[in-house]
């Protein structure tokens, strides 16, 4: 019967090799009499079918053979559809070495993954790095990035006429593996009219884990981008820019103030209860949002409720941030901002990252010896002879620590860690600092106090980045378990977790409304969570790397991000596009950040510049005109090079002073 | 085929205890671990990006095994680089020379120095988007900086919309700096503090955006401060000093410098004293002018040429007085050999007619413009030799004959030396029969004896009365066929200098035999 069975294979083999169609069909027939028929009319049926057999045959040569000659068709095609049919490869050949790999034949696997790999390692060099190691049945199963592969179809966006170009040429060689590839693994979305243009093929293979109508479905749902009603921005706008009647905006504030507030501090404090009152608010939004009328004075940016109940601002520290906005020098491209740069010395490699305060008074490392450390500016200053800061905030308290050996110390150690500091945060006000560490915890220290005042638990892996809500209080936290975390100070439990990146949560970032947190994952992806639900509201797709840092701007329409190539995209937010890509850096960029109202942004680089972003042309582009239009609408304006230090954080203080830090290091 | 090979796996498993590890086990086990080794990697990359480095360390890797729950790998945490080395006997087994430490000796050592503590320093990197040239900074802002009106830093970027008139912002300090030198330069050119100055002129990096200013200044003084010598001499140095500056592009300020620099060379009159040394700044400034040449020759490659056409025009105008003739030649001569022989050499038998009557006290009874005369005489005298010297001394080292015909020749030459001597004494004042002539110097003798020429004539047995006999008896006399050929070359060329030399030696007296090399002295006297 074997026998027999064998003797079938082979004259079917012959068969579809000559193109005897009918004669092969016929024998199937025989065979699968009682089987079920099968539509042979239905292309991708038949493909699937002919997939299944040749499976059964377990010819590996023909992948090899079939991709090679896939290969070179696509590179001598027409140039209008190459770009297009080019897409298609790089999914045809990851699967390809899967199957090779899936049926046993690892040697084969191996050599026609080295023959091809050169193709795609511009665009894919981490995926293939992963891959590689892939060498045998049990590592498909085990390593999620090739498991989700295999279960998820990859979307091209292709022109009708490419694609026929392309089933033409698989019907015409009779490629049945490649056939078998695409249809199991490809979902074409076929367009008619024209190819796209080359500029926007975004259409990286990204994982995101469902397919990508999920994905266009998150990007759906609606978001209030805009900014916290009853901001001090607005009310300073309110006072309409007197800047010597001071008195008069403080009643007004407190005012305006004095019944919400009350409100405010019940609601903080028992939190479970006030969901309720929240979602009314919350269903209030999009009415307020339509029903009020669009101030004058607010360009463009509508006014959203705050979903959280946010905490109480003295009076004091209000009018020191009014103080600020009114001194606040509008920068511009023709305006560029002074820099000042702290450069960390002797840190024998150890420096894991760099946080600077508001006023940029104080300043944070955090090492891998598991220390944080804080220099306090102004003093430094003192010694140094000359304070450039402007440290309007009274940090008297931190005294100089005396070392163990005697010898005064520029700075106060934070000891509390027991794994390497990979991330601190100041609040908005500087006198807290949160740290997170490789130990899964986030530790709150008082600059006040000069003391460890709590440790948050509840991650379960180290904790890579954690950050400060933009009204301190809460703070989002981004780990290596997947998941990032929302906290608020008074409690050692987590508020919400945001789970569905597939892989670590590199960066965090809060929305400028405090809404919604952004995250940015060794997935390649950026996702917008909802703060009060913990729903994922958007996904952004496009970038190739690891993404390394987050930036919302002001106005909280568009973000940036930064990954490891050295490539920074601008999104829109609310349509969850790429604006455009700045290109520029050469090395991973660590830091971005947007200057206070939104004209600049400022980047931080490992390859030792800082650069400068004019980021208002784009703004001002209407929003109609969504893609496409001239990608060079973002500019750079300046390149900063520093000497030999790559740049690990870049803040701009609420005077649009632009901050940056980073450590010397000799051995670049 | 994987990376780990089978027999690694088999060492692994031995050095561990398992001795009885079946093929198969270690054939399955290899892929594995390559898996397992990348996924580590993986994550320690992992770690590395959130360390902020771009380099990965063996701390990375700990960290990743760390987040596996794996004990970390002791031992490669010193940072040292670690050693291979290959097994004997195993071709590709490599092991860690890792080398048994006594405890003892580590126990007794000294501590070590500690390392210095961590500190912040705070500069600016720019101050509102210009970067200030200071130490902090990369010196890649300094060229960067805005400088004569077209502005780097818009050059390799996106076509910028608007183009806004560019103003030349000079920083508080650098104007500070600028008054600083200028008030030096005018008032207190001899003090040390000028000498501080110049200095930093040379060597500071951020004057780029002042350069346009020091040349315009300098173009302003030398104009109007013609009269005042040690004025000019400041103005030269400044130039010196500004050419010295690695830092500075001159080039494009080259055309203003220059007609000031020519006048200090060539002006009639420098300074309005008696006592002023104008000789000196002439002599200083030709050295300027030749180094201009040299740095700046080859981008403009009219510099040399206007240069040499005014020198020479400013030499061969009889009316000019001769202050401006020594300014030429001196010029002319710092402009190096070759620029001598083709301008200042065919011109000197005229010249040299013309300048006679000065310099003999007979005919010129003006004290003063006879010592201007003799000055030009000894400038010219200068010139000639040098650029004689400087032909003689290229020519290719003289082949030197075979090692025994130096030692048979030599007691023969010794010998003959006396009576040459002897004949050399008269014919010295003897134009005509000047090239027997030996030498004046008490070296001559034991120099004559590594030369050819005496070892050919002696070899004829008699004395030729000829250079070109010498050389067709050297020739034929002859060495090798090809050493031939390129003798002849080589006679030819020293024919030609040979001449020039006699006419020299005509024109200008025995003063020029003391620029005369002694070898070759002898060779053509």
């Amino acid at each position: 019967m074997e026998n027999m069975q064998a003797v079938n294979n082979f004259v079917a083999a012959y068969l579809k090799k000559k193109g005897f169609k009918e004669a092969e069909q016929l024998l199937e027939d025989l065979q699968n009499k009682d089987s079920a028929p099968i539509d042979f009319h239905n292309d991708p049926e038949l493909a699937k079918f002919i997939h299944h057999f040749s499976q059964s045959e377990d010819d590996v040569a023909r992948y090899q053979d079939g991709y090679s000659k896939l290969r070179s068709w696509t590179y001598s095609s027409l140039d209008l559809y190459k770009h297009e049919l080019l897409r298609v490869l790089y999914p045809v050949f990851i699967h390809s070495f899967m199957d090779m790999v899936a049926k046993g034949h690892l040697q084969e696997a191996r050599t026609f993954f080295n023959n091809f790999r050169e193709d795609h390692e511009l665009m894919h060099s981490r995926d293939l790095q992963k891959l590689e190691g892939v060498l045998s049945q049990s590592h498909l199963e085990e390593m999620e990035f090739a498991r989700s592969l295999r279960q998820s179809k990859v979307n091209i966006k292709i022109c009708q006429y490419s694609y026929d170009l392309l089933l033409q040429y698989l019907h015409k060689t009779q490629s049945t593996a490649m056939l078998g590839v695409i249809n199991e693994h490809i979902n074409f979305q076929v367009s008619s009219g024209q190819p796209s243009s080359i500029s926007d093929d975004a259409e990286v293979v990204t994982l995101i884990g469902s397919c990508q109508d999920t994905a266009n479905q998150i990007n759906q749902k609606e978001i209030h981008w805009g900014l916290l009603e009853d901001s001090l921005e607005e009310r300073l706008e309110k006072a309409g820019g007197l800047l010597s009647d001071s008195e008069k905006t403080e009643e007004e504030n407190k005012e305006g103030d004095g019944d919400e507030t009350k409100k405010r501090s019940v609601e903080s404090g028992k939190q479970g209860a006030s969901t309720k009152k929240l979602k009314k608010e919350k269903a209030l939004n999009a009415t307020a949002k339509s029903a009020r009328p669009e101030a004058s004075t607010t360009p463009a940016a509508p006014r959203v409720k705050a979903k959280l109940p946010l905490p109480l601002m003295s009076t004091e520290v209000e009018q020191s941030i009014l103080e600020d906005l009114r001194n606040r020098v509008q920068l511009s491209s023709v305006l560029l901002p002074s820099v000042s740069f702290y450069t960390f010395l002797n840190t024998h490699n150890g420096l894991n990252c760099s946080s600077i305060s508001h006023d940029g008074s104080l300043v944070a490392g955090g090492f891998s010896d598991s220390s944080l450390k804080v220099w306090d500016m102004a003093k430094l200053g003192q010694q140094g002879g000359s304070s450039i800061l402007q440290a309007e905030n009274d940090s008297t308290s931190s005294e100089h620590v005396v070392g163990p050996n005697g010898g005064k110390r520029s700075y106060t150690l934070f000891q509390g860690h027991s794994g390497p500091v990979h991330s601190a945060t100041f609040s908005p006000l500087g006198d807290f600092i949160l740290s997170s560490s490789a130990d899964t915890t986030i530790r709150l220290w008082s600059t006040k106090l000069n003391a460890n005042l709590v440790c948050y638990k509840g991650h379960n892996y180290p904790v890579w980045d954690v950050q400060f809500s933009p009204v301190g209080h809460y703070f989002a936290s981004a780990s290596h378990d997947r998941t990032a975390r929302i906290w608020s100070m008074d409690r050692i439990q987590p508020l919400r977790i945001m789970a569905g990146h597939l892989s670590d949560v590199d960066c965090v970032q809060w929305h400028a409304n405090c809404n919604y947190i952004a995250t940015g994952s060794s997935d390649k992806t950026v996702r917008l969570w909802d703060v009060q639900n913990g729903e994922c509201v958007r996904i952004f797709i496009g970038h190739r790397s690891m993404i390394l840092s987050l930036a919302m701007s002001p106005d909280g329409r568009y973000m940036a991000s930064g990954d490891e190539d050295g490539m920074i995209m601008m999104w829109d937010i609310s349509s969850g596009r790429c604006i455009t890509p700045l290109m520029g850096h050469s090395s991973c960029v660590w830091t971005v950040a947007f200057s206070c109202e939104g004209s600049l942004l400022a980047s931080g680089s490992a390859d030792c510049t800082v650069k400068l972003w004019d980021v208002t042309t784009s703004a001002k582009v209407p929003r109609n005109e969504e893609k496409s239009g001239n990608p060079n609408r973002l500019r750079l304006l300046k390149t900063l090079a520093t000497k030999s230090t790559p740049v690990y954080s870049v803040q701009f203080s609420r005077r649009n002073l632009l901050f940056a830090a980073g450590a010397l290091s000799k051995n670049l | 085929m994987s990376i780990v090979a089978k027999e690694t796996i088999e060492v692994i498993a031995q050095s561990i205890g398992i001795n009885n590890l079946s093929d198969d086990a270690a054939l399955s086990l290899a892929p594995d671990v390559e898996y397992r080794m990348r996924e580590i990697m993986q994550e320690a990359i992992q770690c590395m990006r959130h360390s902020r480095r771009t380099i990965l360390t063996t701390d990375d890797v700990d960290g990743a095994l760390n987040l596996r729950n794996v004990e970390p790998v002791y031992g490669f945490t010193s940072g040292g680089p670690l050693q291979f080395k290959r097994a004997i006997g195993h071709r590709d087994l490599f092991y860690i020379d890792d080398r048994d430490v006594d405890l003892k000796e580590v126990i007794e050592a000294p501590l070590p120095k500690a390392p210095l503590d961590t500190g912040v320093a705070c500069h600016w990197l720019a101050i509102e988007g210009v970067q200030p040239a200071i130490p902090e900074n990369a010196p890649v802002g300094v060229i960067a900086a805005p400088s004569n009106g077209n502005t780097h830093e818009q050059k390799d970027e996106l076509p910028v919309d608007i183009r806004l008139p560019v103003k030349h912002v000079l920083s508080r300090e650098l104007q500070l700096y600028f008054d600083k030198i200028t008030e030096l330069t005018l008032r207190k050119s001899d003090s040390a503090l000028f000498k501080e100055a110049l200095v930093s002129l040379a060597t500071d990096s951020g004057l780029h955006p002042l350069v346009p200013y020091f040349t315009f200044f300098v173009a302003d003084e030398v104009s109007r401060g013609l009269n005042d010598y040690s004025l000019l001499f400041a103005l030269m140095r400044i130039v010196w000093s500004l050419l010295q500056n690695p830092h500075i592009h001159i080039e494009p300020y080259l055309h203003q410098l220059m007609p000031s620099v020519v006048t200090c060379l060539v002006s009639k009159k420098l300074g309005n004293r008696i006592a002023d040394n104008h000789w000196e700044l002439r002599d200083f400034t030709a050295k300027l002018v030749a180094l201009i040449c040299k740095r700046f020759g080859h981008v403009y490659n009219t510099l040399q040429t206007r240069l040499t056409k005014t020198l020479l025009n400013a030499l061969l105008d009889p009316k000019r007085a001769l202050t401006q003739h020594y300014g030429a030649i001196q010029g002319l001569a710092a402009l190096g050999p070759n620029v001598v022989r083709l301008l200042i050499l065919p011109n000197l038998e005229p010249y040299l007619r013309l300048l006679e009557p000065e310099l003999l006290l007979e005919k010129q009874k003006n004290e003063m413009k006879r010592y201007e005369a003799w000055r030009v005489y000894g400038a010219l005298l200068r010139a000639a030799g040098q650029g004689i010297y400087e032909r003689l001394k290229i020519f290719p080292p003289l082949p030197s004959p075979p090692g025994h015909t130096i030692w048979k020749s030599k007691e023969k030459v010794v010998t003959a030396v006396p009576n040459k001597r002897k004949a050399s004494m008269e014919p010295l004042e003897d134009e005509p029969a000047l090239k027997k002539i030996a030498t004046d110097g008490p070296i001559g003798s034991l120099a004559l004896v590594t030369t050819l020429a005496p070892s050919g004539q002696n070899d004829a047995g008699q004395p030729s009365s000829s250079e070109k006999k010498t050389a067709n008896r050297v020739g034929k006399d002859g060495q090798t066929l090809k050493k031939s050929a390129i003798l002849n070359q080589i006679w030819k060329d020293d024919l030609n200098s040979g001449h020039t030399l006699v006419t020299l030696l005509e024109l200008l007296g025995e003063g020029i035999l003391s620029f005369i090399p002694s070898p070759e002295m002898s060779l053509f006297l």
